[in-house]
């Protein structure tokens, strides 16, 4: 039996959904990121100027936001 | 003269407590309301009509072949089924299609009530095609019917046989005149100890009601049954299964796209529907029979065969973790064999929650156009049992990612509810998009039905949960800076 939905699954059939980082390796991304914001922070936080602001702030900021949610889902809470 | 405005405001507040009691322990199922002396209109006739009743599981499974035949002047396309109002909220997963055209998929089915007064409801059937005058068709129509048997005796022993009384009519309902039906019951083995004999006048072969071949019994043939007629027959037979039954399940499935992980969990509140201990639980006795494995009617076990790939079983109760189960992978399934705490005898409870993860590649794709994704998973899981397991009422909530938009759905299973609502969890800002569906009266025979998901997830909604962690790290190296330049020291301040 036929409905338009699974007419619509049975289309996209080449092309099943691939996370850009699998499983398996969400520790290890999620643990280096953490690890580069912390260094980061580090520097920053031993040359406290407004130049480091974004310099070091921006940088570190997008490695902890994007290492939290590798490492939240790698440690088995799927966000 | 100022306590009038109190009591006033007293008087208000009390009404809205009354006007907020509102009924929602039933599903609310949309339905035409019709007046009681409503009569279906005799527009059709049943030429022949079989009624097969299998009652090798939990719960009479119904099959009704029945050849209609329009005896109006016009084509008519509305054929009316009649159940009793006691019966037929406990009818479930009722399908007609065409015998004789089995792929042309299930026709339209709706309930129709009738007022408080009447103890009779329908359901309309809709054929996809008018039936012409003088023309016949061949229906199809199967369902089961959820907590009718009866332990007679109500009461046994821990190691005694349990029987069962199923009462059903003898003639098939019908709201229509049948020149001919009978209707043929298949039991789960030859031990049926008591049954109701009707006399040798009411059937067509003029022979003695009913009439057995094995396990199998046949009542009628009976020529010339008009619309409504009843005839109340019991059968009382062995069936030393639990009768399991689930009052409610809750089934959540949750979509993470940053995990590419499908999670779900599965809330059971199982009762045992079977006759009550005599006495109080032997647990000697119970242990001295485990190596022989004899059939009881306590539910020992649950097997739950998850798709291949499923991993991270869990398997909790309100204790917390229930260390016996095993978890076999397999290439054709995984299975997750559950033992409860305690085999569950008839009138005892269970509850549970099982859960368990699988990859989101199996179940989703994305379409090539646009920002469109398509999940198919199951609409239920759950334990195979080879004597069924009835659910009350199902509430399954699909978790879809925070942002998504644009939730269609599609499932062949008899729903009476749905809608879309938000849930709140980990790292959400705005919560994400839930569909919410309700069933009841669902039987283990709807384990395979797929139900299919279409949403819109953009590029920018998927980046929300880093981009706000983002923020707010940002914002605490902003604050670090300013709190760092602030000159605390005393005296006056250096120049460079």
């Amino acid at each position: 039996m036929s409905t338009p939905l699974l007419d619509v699954w049975e289309a996209a059939a080449s092309s099943p959904y691939q996370p850009s980082i699998s499983k398996d390796s969400q520790l290890t991304v999620g643990a280096v990121l953490l690890l580069i914001a912390l260094l980061l922070a580090g520097v920053f936080g031993l040359n406290l100027k407004f130049i480091n602001v974004p310099l070091l702030g921006v940088p570190a900021s997008l490695a902890f936001g994007f290492g939290a949610v590798y490492m939240i889902c790698a440690v088995g809470v799927y966000v | 003269m100022r306590s009038l405005p109190l009591f006033s405001s007293c008087l208000a507040a009390l009404s809205s407590f009354a006007c907020a009691e509102l009924n929602l322990s039933q599903p609310l199922l949309s339905r035409q309301v019709l007046p009681g002396t409503f009569k279906p209109p005799q527009v059709f006739k049943n030429v022949n009509l079989v009624r097969n009743t299998n009652l090798d599981k939990s719960y009479p499974r119904e099959t009704i072949n029945v050849v209609i035949e329009n005896i109006d002047t016009k084509p008519q396309s509305e054929y009316y089924l009649p159940f009793e109002t006691s019966l037929i909220s406990r009818v479930g997963g009722l399908e007609v299609r065409d015998k004789k055209d089995a792929d042309s998929g299930f026709f339209k089915v709706e309930v129709v009530g009738l007022d408080a007064q009447s103890s009779t409801e329908f359901y309309l059937i809709h054929l996809p095609t008018p039936l012409a005058p003088k023309q016949q068709q061949t229906l199809s129509i199967s369902y089961s019917v959820l907590s009718a048997l009866a332990p007679v005796p109500a009461k046994i022993g821990q190691s005694e046989k349990q029987y069962v009384q199923y009462t059903f009519s003898a003639y098939t309902p019908s709201a229509y005149v049948s020149e001919k039906q009978k209707t043929k019951l298949k039991f789960p083995s030859g031990d049926v100890p008591d049954y109701t004999t009707l006399p040798a006048d009411l059937n067509a072969e003029k022979k003695v009601d009913p009439q057995k071949q094995g396990s199998t019994f046949t009542y009628g043939p009976y020529n010339d049954v008009p619309a409504g007629a009843d005839q109340d027959v019991s059968v009382r037979y062995e069936f030393t299964k639990p009768l399991t039954h689930a009052s409610l399940l809750e089934r959540d499935i949750e979509v993470s796209h940053w995990g590419g992980n499908l999670a779900t969990e599965e809330r059971y509140w199982l009762t045992n529907q079977g006759a009550e201990l005599k006495n109080h639980f032997s647990r000697v006795e119970w242990q001295k029979t485990q190596y022989l494995n004899p059939p009881s009617s306590a539910l020992k076990g649950l097997n739950l065969p998850l798709h291949p790939g499923a991993m991270d079983p869990y398997f909790t109760d309100d204790i917390g973790n229930v260390s016996t189960s095993r978890f076999r992978p397999g290439k054709k399934e995984n299975l997750l064999e559950l033992k409860p705490r305690y085999p569950v005898f008839g009138g005892w409870k269970y509850s549970f929650r099982v859960g368990w993860n699988a990859d989101l590649s199996t179940y989703l794709r994305k379409l090539s156009k646009g920002d469109t994704y398509v999940l198919k998973v199951p609409f239920l899981e759950g334990p195979r049992l080879a004597e069924g397991i009835q659910y009350s009422k199902v509430h399954l909530r699909i978790i879809l990612p925070e942002g998504a938009t644009n939730v269609k759905y599609s499932t062949t299973v008899p729903l009476t509810d749905s809608k879309t609502s938000i849930h709140h969890t980990f790292m959400d800002t705005l919560g994400r998009s839930t569909l919410e569906l309700h069933a009841i009266n669902i039987m283990d025979e709807f384990r395979e039905r797929d139900l299919i998901v279409t949403y819109d997830y953009s590029w920018t909604a998927g980046y929300r949960k880093p981009i706000v962690i983002t923020l707010g790290m940002f914002a605490v190296f902003a604050a670090t800076w300013v709190l760092g330049s602030i000159d605390t020291s005393i005296g006056k301040s250096k120049k460079a």
